[in-house]
Formats: C-alpha cells, structure tokens, sequence
C-alpha cells in the first residue's frame, strides 16, 4: 500500500514530469547536435575536398612554372647563344680582313726593309714598324681564333728552333727572351703557325708578369713522346686561382664566351687552349720555373713533328747551284781568253748562266766569268786584212797581258 | 662553322729580322761596304750554337770572297742584318775583308779616236 502510494505520489510528483521534460529536451538536443555533427562533417569533408583540389592545382601551377622557367632559361641561353654566335661570326669576318692587311703590310716591310738595307736608320725604323706590326697580326690572329676563325697557313714547314724565333718576334719584349737548344726537328707546316701563335702568347705572359729586364727562357727538348718547348719565367707564379683559371681555359670543355675574359680581355690561355685541342698539343701552365715564376710547356706530339730539313728559306731555292758554284769561285785565275778564232767571233760571248740568275732577294746573282776586257765591236763582219788582224790582236794581247798581271798583284792579297 | 679551305695563305716571312739581329743596333756601312768582300778565315771552326743565318754565312762565305750585298742576297735578309752578323764574325776574327777592286777608269773616247788616228796614220 505505501509502495502503490508511492508511486502514484512519485508518478503524480512533479518531478516526475521534470525528469521527464528534461530527457525530452535532452533527446531532442542529442538530435540536434547529432544533425549538426553531420552537417559539419559533411562541410569539413567538402573543404578537405577543396583543399585537395587546390593543393592539386597548385602543384599542377608549379610544374607548369618550373616548366616555363626552365623553357625560359634555356631559350635565353638559345639567344645568348645565337648572339655571341652572330658576333663572333662578324668580328671574325672583320677580323679576317685585318689578318690580311697585318700580313699584307709585313710583306710589304720586308720588302722596303730589302730595299733600304743599307742604311742603318732606315732599316731600324722598318724594324719597329716591323715589329708593331708582328705584334698587332698577333692580336688579330687570337681574336679570329676565340671567333672560331683560323690563323691562316703556312705552305712549309719550319724547325722548331724557327717557329720560337717567329713566336719570340710576335711579343713586345722580344729582346729578353733566350732560345736555347736546337732539335732536328721541324713543324709540320699545318702547325706551324698555330703554335708560333701559342708560344707567342705564353711568351707574352711571361714578358708582362715579370720584372721588366728578367729573362725569359725557351727551352727546346727532345722528349720521348714529341719535343717540348718550355717557358721559364722569374716572375711571381700564380695563385691557386689563377692556376684554375688557367687550367680551364686551356683545356676547353665549350666553346669559350667572349664576354668572359674581362676588359682588357685576357685571351692568351683561351686561344692557347682552343689552339691546342684544335691542332692536337698539349699546353700546360701549373709548374714552377727554376727561377720562381711559371714554367709553361708546350709539348708537340709525333703527328705534328717531322724530320724534314726545312731548308731556311732565303738560302733554300739556290743552295744548291750554289754549292755547285764555289768550286769555280776557288779555281785560280782561269785560262787567259783563247784569242783565236775571237775574230771571228768578237762579241765575247757572255758564258751562258743557266737558270735562276737572280736570288729571291731580286738580286742578281754573280757567276765568275772569264775575264771579258774587249769593248764589243759594233761591226762584227768587218773584213780585216791577215796583217792588220795579227797587228791588233798583238796590242790587244799585250793589253790583257798587262791587264791581268795587275789583278794577280792585287788578287792574293789578304786582309 | 669553318672549313679549311676558308683558311688564308700566310705569305709574310717567319722569322722576323729584329729577331735575328737581337733587337741590337744596326752598323754603318764603315768596313762592310755593299761591295766589300769577305771570306771565312782559313782553317776556323764555326762558333758553337751557331744560329742558322751564321751557319749558312759559314756556308756562303767559306769558298771564296762574297760581296757584302751577295751575302745578304743569299741570306734572304737586307743589307743591314747580313751586315751586322758578318760584323760579328768579323770581331771574333773568322772574316776577312778586302775592299772591292777599284772601278775601271773609262778612257776618253776622243783620246782612242786620236790613237787609232795616229795608227792609221802610221801604219795605214
């Protein structure tokens, strides 16, 4: 009875419906929340998707930027390098026409230097001009190399003693520089300016970078792979850097920029290097000279050396008939003239001097004749009588006769 | 790019003349006239090292008297570097010089004239 009464007390009890309001609430908040919960899923679902979508696209734009980036680099190189192709190609149009004047006016020099040997002023200041002018085809060559262009060739070999002389004549200082050792080798002709261009340039380094006056030393060694032309200087050597430097330009990977060798531009390694790999030598710049400063060595292979003399070429053309000359110069005073039958014959024949009667010089070239003391006879078929004919030919005899003892007098005759 | 054949002949001489003279400075003609002519003493030997133009003077020279101008002739160089080299070997005693014989006098044409006048008149 109580616990019935309790219970209806309790069902009747506001709490009861308290209790129950609040579970009401609270199921429909759960439902709410629930709902809400979905809801936000849904939308975080649907940014996630966003999210992805543009993370997507951005990486698609960054691919597509470093596309473009690298589309463009390599089109600017393309241009760069069209553009110093073009340039090249002009320069080494224009410098073509200036190898050719520079050789142009050396033949020139040589000729005037020819002509007016014989004056001392005169030839030394053909020499200077000479010399500006060596060293300007120098300059000339090396800008046509590093353009791609050629040196320009040689029709004969040289020796090698030759090709450092040529070098050594190309450089401002020549006069400190000393040759020593001879081989019996010579350059072959296709290579023959190319490294007289190389020697040149690392003689001219050696000049400038060290003290003004210090010799500077080309050493000629036979060596069992070619022979080796070395530069010594007594300069200050080179720092790591430089010796890097250096090493890169003379061993070429690419074609060398212009651009890169600074103003004034510093091209003796960059065309030593295009040369070498050209024409197939070594050239090397990373030891010590005995005097401290830089040894550069040039070593020319087998394929660029040949044994041929070259006959040194002023002397070359007629050395022969020349030798074959001296013995007459030897021979003492030849046999006086047979007189008979001059009559006959009164224009003392010059003797025939075979070919080549003058030297390459343009001067003409002596042949002892016999000794021709008549004045021609402008009338050859005149008769003569027997006695007038003896008469004359006793005076002309006596005449030579006497001629004759007054070159022996003095011919003998010494210093 | 470029072909041989785009290559220029190089025609100017190989060693230049203030190479072979040293840069040095160039004699007067005192001595060593155009016609002096000179010869390899007798019984020399060639200086050690010589340089190819003293070797081919050496050459040249040792077979009887040269002029002065034949040898540069020869050489292929001007007057003056030949000069200076014989000039050099001079001074070490191998050369000998002796002046070229004087020039012929050219006799008056009129004086042959009277001659051969006189003749005639003698003997004609």
């Amino acid at each position: 009875m109580a616990l019935e009464v309790s219970l209806m007390t309790f069902a009747q009890g506001p709490l009861l419906w308290a209790l129950v309001v609040v579970a009401l609430v609270a199921v429909g908040a759960v439902l709410r929340a629930r709902k809400t919960n979905i809801g936000l899923r849904r939308q975080n679902s649907e940014l996630h998707q966003q999210r992805e979508t543009l993370q997507r696209q951005r990486d698609e734009l960054h691919v597509a930027y470093t596309g473009l980036t690298h589309q463009h680099s390599a089109e600017l190189a393309e241009v760069r390098k069209d553009a110093e192709e073009e340039t090249k190609a002009v320069l080494k149009a224009a410098v073509r026409t200036l190898q050719g004047l520079a050789d142009e006016q050396q033949v020139v020099i040589e000729n005037a230097q020819q002509k007016y040997g014989d004056d001392p002023g005169i030839l030394a200041d053909l020499m200077a001009v000479d010399h500006a002018n060596s060293q300007f085809g120098r300059r000339a060559q090396g800008i046509a190399v590093l353009c791609g262009g050629w040196l320009g060739r040689r029709e004969t070999v040289a020796s090698v003693f030759d090709v450092a002389r040529s070098a050594q004549g190309r450089i401002r200082q020549f006069d400190r520089v000393r040759i020593n050792g001879q081989v019996n080798f010579s350059v072959v002709s296709k290579a023959v300016e190319p490294v007289a261009v190389v020697l040149a340039e690392l003689l001219a380094n050696a000049t400038n970078y060290s003290a003004p006056g210090a010799p500077v030393e080309i050493n000629i060694q036979a060596v069992p792979t070619g022979v080796c032309l070395i530069v010594d200087d007594a300069g200050l050597g080179m720092g790591q850097e430089e010796k890097d430097r250096a090493a890169a330009l003379l061993a070429p990977r690419a074609a060398i920029s212009l651009s890169s060798l600074g103003i004034p531009p510093q091209f003796g390694f960059a065309v030593s290097g295009m040369l070498a790999a050209r024409y197939g030598f070594k050239v090397s710049v990373d030891s010590v000279s005995p005097y401290g400063g830089v040894r550069a060595v040039v070593l020319l292979p087998d394929e660029l050396l040949t044994g041929d003399v070259p006959s040194p070429p002023p002397v070359a053309a007629h050395h022969d008939a020349e030798v074959a000359a001296l013995p007459r110069r030897q021979a003492p005073a030849p046999s006086p003239t047979p007189l008979f039958p001059p009559v006959a014959q009164p224009i003392a024949a010059p003797q025939p001097t075979g070919p080549a009667a003058t030297t390459a010089g343009g001067l003409p070239k002596r042949r002892r004749k016999s000794p021709v003391s008549v004045v021609p006879s402008t009338e050859p078929g005149q008769v003569r009588s027997n006695e007038e004919t003896a008469s004359r030919l006793g005076a002309f005899q006596r005449g030579t006769r006497s001629g004759r003892d007054m070159t022996t007098m003095e011919g003998p005759e010494f210093q | 790019m470029t072909t041989p054949g785009e290559e220029q002949a190089v025609n100017s001489g190989f060693v230049r003349s203030y190479v072979i003279t040293g840069g040095r400075g160039l004699p007067d003609a005192e001595g060593l006239s155009l016609v002096t002519l000179v010869t390899i003493a007798p019984d020399r030997q060639p200086p050690p090292n010589p340089s190819p133009e003293v070797r081919a003077i050496w050459e040249l020279c040792s077979g009887g008297y040269l002029s002065v101008a034949e040898v540069a002739g020869h050489l292929g160089q001007p007057v003056g570097v030949a000069r200076l080299l014989l000039n050099d070997l001079a001074e070490q005693g191998h050369l000998m010089r002796r002046k070229a014989p004087p020039p012929a006098q050219l006799v008056d044409r009129k004086i042959l004239e009277e001659v051969l006048h006189g003749l005639h008149v003698r003997f004609g």
